[in-house]
């Protein structure tokens, strides 16, 4: 499904903050991203959502070599993908449920046909007391799940978290990490970069361990 | 094909929505109201701002191209109705019977091939011409004022001039041909000279409107930025994004473009009043008359002004689709 092949990573003319990142994500996966603060988990991610280029290697999602790739299709690879940023990137002028129902409404979905699953989602995750409520009124753990609700409403094949516990309390947490290991059941492959030890020894999953620029996988 | 295929896949029912207002919006009939929710807020800072910007400068550029329309085709008819002119001069000095002349030279015209129409003017008509310089006093009759017909020609088949020239002077003692031709010459500079001037005054005015437009749409724009990231990384592809964009930018161009090109119709409307309140005196008003004909736009001018509601819309959109691709282009 992904595949690195000694990746490099550099901004400008800066040092490389990825080296040689080499593993392979396969259908159906669950892994951690794990690693100290500045050590490349967001850069990472942002590699794995299309959304960067390496300086060097090469990046394969879904078969598909990046760097072969026109904008369309990458476009289209990347509505395979879910993601949960980790400052949420809600938008302020829609309500919870229609930013919940935005990548529905950009894959050209009709809105009757999604609606309920939409509702349905946004009660399973907490908010469902807060569907008609804008961003700037939710507390940070609302925003939280309205974000992963967001990108777990297309049923992606991937699904890539920031940070998705971060902001929310152990039992939302868990509940959470419930949401993420019944969409992993379903054939959804899974990638959570976490700091939170506790979120990770819940389950038994491979981790991504970076450490200064260099990845190592490191099964449970 | 590319082309072929967004002009067929453009979302054109749900255009008329991102032009009127929302509260019209809602009114429509549901295929033309769009997407449930304006993934482009439909009011901000950045947009409304933009808006009273749009508005200003499109009613400056439609009083600027409206000016020039009406002076171009003031000039174009004063030069048109002269060239199918002739006038005739009678010097009253040394006439006894000026009246019997006239209609000697009068007849004496109207038997000339190529001449449509002979007008004598009446002594009362020739003071009246002078009646804007000179005010309207018993004095003007006291005057030896020159007795003046006019003569229409065919402009299809006119008539030579020169030869109506020499026989009247053959024939007539005190009287003139005067064709118009030095001031038909002058008038050609002066048109000539008011349309290059107003052309570039027009350029001017056309390319602030645009830097400015353009600047304001890039900084709406980048108070945008969030929005084209989220729907970037939800995997809307460029022409979902730039089409979301477009229809937004288009429609606040035509409502701001049709506030500003309304309030400049208002403007023109109101120009003839205007022309008589400020005129300053009767000399002034001719004057002005004389430059801007009776300072009423003709249909073809209210056309101009929609084209420039046009070409405002036109760079709102262009200029947000650009936008789009800018941020878009930052990304991997």
């Amino acid at each position: 499904m992904i595949r690195f092949d000694n990746v490099g990573l550099r901004y400008g003319s800066g040092p490389e903050i990825l080296r040689d990142v080499t593993f392979h994500v396969l259908p159906g996966s669950f892994h951690f991203l794990t690693g100290p603060s500045g050590a490349g988990k967001t850069s990472l991610l942002r590699l794995l959502f299309m959304s960067l280029r390496p300086t060097r290697g090469l990046i394969f999602v879904f078969g598909e070599n990046l760097a072969d790739l026109p904008a369309s299709g990458r476009a289209a690879l990347r509505r395979r993908i879910g993601i949960v940023f980790q400052d949420f990137r809600l938008l302020d002028h829609l309500t919870t449920w229609e930013n919940v129902a935005l990548p529905l409404r950009v894959m050209g979905k009709r809105e009757s046909d999604y609606a309920d699953d939409v509702t349905d989602l946004l009660h399973w995750v907490g908010l469902g007391e807060r569907i008609h409520a804008y961003p700037e009124i939710l507390s940070g753990g609302e925003k939280q799940r309205a974000a992963i609700a967001r990108a777990v409403i297309g049923r992606p094949e991937l699904l890539l978290a920031d940070e998705p516990t971060g902001n929310v309390d152990p039992a939302i947490g868990n509940r959470l990490l419930r949401l993420f290991v019944e969409l992993n059941r379903l054939g959804t492959s899974v990638i959570i970069a976490t700091h939170d030890y506790a979120l990770m020894d819940q389950l038994d999953a491979p981790r991504l361990m970076l450490q200064e620029g260099q990845l190592q996988v490191s099964p449970t | 094909m590319t082309f072929l295929t967004d002009i067929r896949d453009y979302p054109w029912t749900s255009l008329l929505a991102g032009i009127l207002p929302a509260r019209l919006t809602a009114l429509l009939p549901r295929r033309f109201q769009g997407a449930p929710a304006q993934i482009v807020p439909s009011a901000s800072i950045a947009g409304n701002a933009l808006t009273v910007v749009i508005a200003i400068m499109t009613f400056l550029a439609c009083l600027t191209a409206g000016g020039v329309y009406m002076i171009n085709q003031s000039a174009n008819a004063w030069v048109h109705d002269i060239a199918s002119e002739i006038t005739i001069e009678l010097d009253p000095i040394n006439a006894p019977d000026i009246e019997k002349k006239m209609t000697l030279v009068s007849l004496f015209l109207a038997k000339q091939k190529g001449v449509t129409r002979v007008k004598p003017l009446s002594a009362d008509d020739s003071a009246k011409l002078l009646e804007p310089w000179l005010g309207s006093t018993a004095a003007l009759s006291a005057l030896p004022i020159p007795r003046l017909i006019a003569v229409e020609i065919d402009r299809s088949n006119p008539p030579d001039i020169e030869l109506i020239k020499n026989a009247l002077n053959q024939n007539f003692e005190g009287v003139t041909l005067d064709d118009h031709r030095r001031w038909q010459a002058e008038i050609r500079t002066i048109t000539r000279s008011a349309a290059l001037g107003g052309i570039a005054v027009l350029g001017l005015v056309a390319a602030a409107t645009i830097a400015i437009i353009v600047s304001a749409t890039r900084s709406a724009m980048a108070s945008n930025r969030a929005i084209i990231e989220v729907l970037h990384f939800v995997g809307a592809n460029e022409r979902f994004i730039s089409g979301e964009f477009e229809r937004h930018f288009l429609g606040l161009g035509v409502r701001a473009g049709l506030v500003g090109a309304f309030a400049a119709a208002i403007s023109f409307l109101l120009l003839p009043l205007m022309m008589h309140l400020l005129g300053g005196g009767v000399v002034t008003e001719a004057e002005t008359r004389r430059l801007l004909g009776s300072g009423e736009l003709d249909l073809g001018g209210y056309f101009l002004l929609v084209g420039v509601v046009v070409v405002v819309a036109g760079l709102c959109m262009i200029t947000s689709r650009l936008g789009v691709f800018r941020v878009l282009k930052s990304y991997a």
